[in-house]
């Protein structure tokens, strides 16, 4: 039984008109208006489409990594940051080379047994020792400050690859910050340069990112494989160019 | 006499050990303040630990200002 819409103004026994279906005929602007929905949703489709093959390109070249303390984070589920728009992917992010930290690795174990060489010195061994006290525990406490200080300086300083641009953060000592980006359409020119022994033994150097952003360089410095993240943004501008000649 | 320049020379010292912690302690402070606006910047899975261990250098310099003031 056909039921009637509005309830309030038909009693049950009412007979309802209904208009054959047949006869209402679909008006040319609402045809329109189905026929673009359903091309954006095919080039929607598309673009997820691409994006994903993007992404599995990416993983074939670069390869996965679950680690936090990873010079390469692949598709990282947890990592953010706070000016990502919130349709923004992140596919990479890289961080400095983690040998570049062995020289503060290094000096903060000679800080460690420097004060046990220092019993070996007359005169700081005629301190009392209440001050041997205080000055082995301010000197633990300094050594430790400069190695995480070290630590938070590599840790945060990160270049991440989204799928619409290239952002370099770098907090440069505790009180500075520097936050610099380049839409991938804006990216001109990718060089990279790895020099010195170190470097080319462990294949890390800096990718220089030429743009016609106003800012016009970023440098990924002392990444792991610059020879990958070449890659990885070459595909991406690709893949950008196609959807820009897709609109 | 040389009694009562050792006791000005540990007093000199007790008073540089003292500002010298306090100074420390601001700095530690500092970067209580910066691990938080660092992490709050750029999120990853170690940053509660980072933030904790900021914490745990703020109240070992909190130690350092109290030893200097009592133990000197």
């Amino acid at each position: 039984m056909t039921r009637s819409m509005d309830l309030d103004s038909v009693a049950p026994d009412d007979q309802i008109e209904v208009k054959n279906r047949m006869t209402v005929s679909p008006k040319i602007e609402e045809v329109e208006v189905l026929k673009e929905t359903e091309s954006e949703t095919k080039k929607i489709r598309e673009t997820v489409d691409s994006s994903e093959e993007v992404r599995d390109k990416i993983y074939g070249i670069v390869g996965h990594t679950k680690s936090p303390l990873s010079s390469l984070l692949i598709n990282p589920h947890i990592f953010d940051f706070e000016e990502r728009d919130s349709d923004e992917k992140i596919i990479l992010v890289a961080r400095p080379h983690w040998i570049t930290n062995l020289s503060w690795i290094l000096t903060t174990i000679v800080l460690i047994i420097a004060p046990s060489l220092l019993r070996f010195v007359p005169i700081i061994n005629n301190l009392p020792t209440k001050f041997e006290i205080l000055g082995i525990f301010a000197w633990y406490l300094i050594t430790f400050a400069f190695s995480f200080e070290k630590f938070l300086s590599w840790y945060f300083d990160v270049y991440i690859i989204t799928d619409e641009r290239v952002i370099d953060i770098a907090f440069n000592n505790l009180l500075d910050k520097k936050f610099s980006e380049a839409k991938l359409s804006m990216i001109q020119d990718i060089t990279s340069r790895v020099s010195g022994v170190s470097q080319t033994m462990f294949n890390f150097g800096t990718v220089y990112i030429q743009t016609a952003a106003e800012v016009s360089e970023i440098q990924f410095e002392l990444v792991p494989n610059p020879e990958k993240i070449i890659k990885v943004l070459q595909i991406l501008r690709e893949n950008e160019e196609k959807r820009g000649g897709n609109k | 006499m040389f009694n009562d320049l050792n006791g000005y020379l540990m007093l000199a010292e007790k008073i540089f050990a003292i500002l010298g912690s306090l100074i420390y302690f601001v700095f530690a402070l500092v970067v209580v303040k910066q691990v938080g606006t660092m992490s709050r910047n750029v999120r990853d899975k170690i940053n509660s630990i980072l933030i904790s261990v900021s914490y745990l250098h703020l109240a070992a310099s909190i130690l350092l200002v109290f030893l200097a003031w009592t133990i000197l």
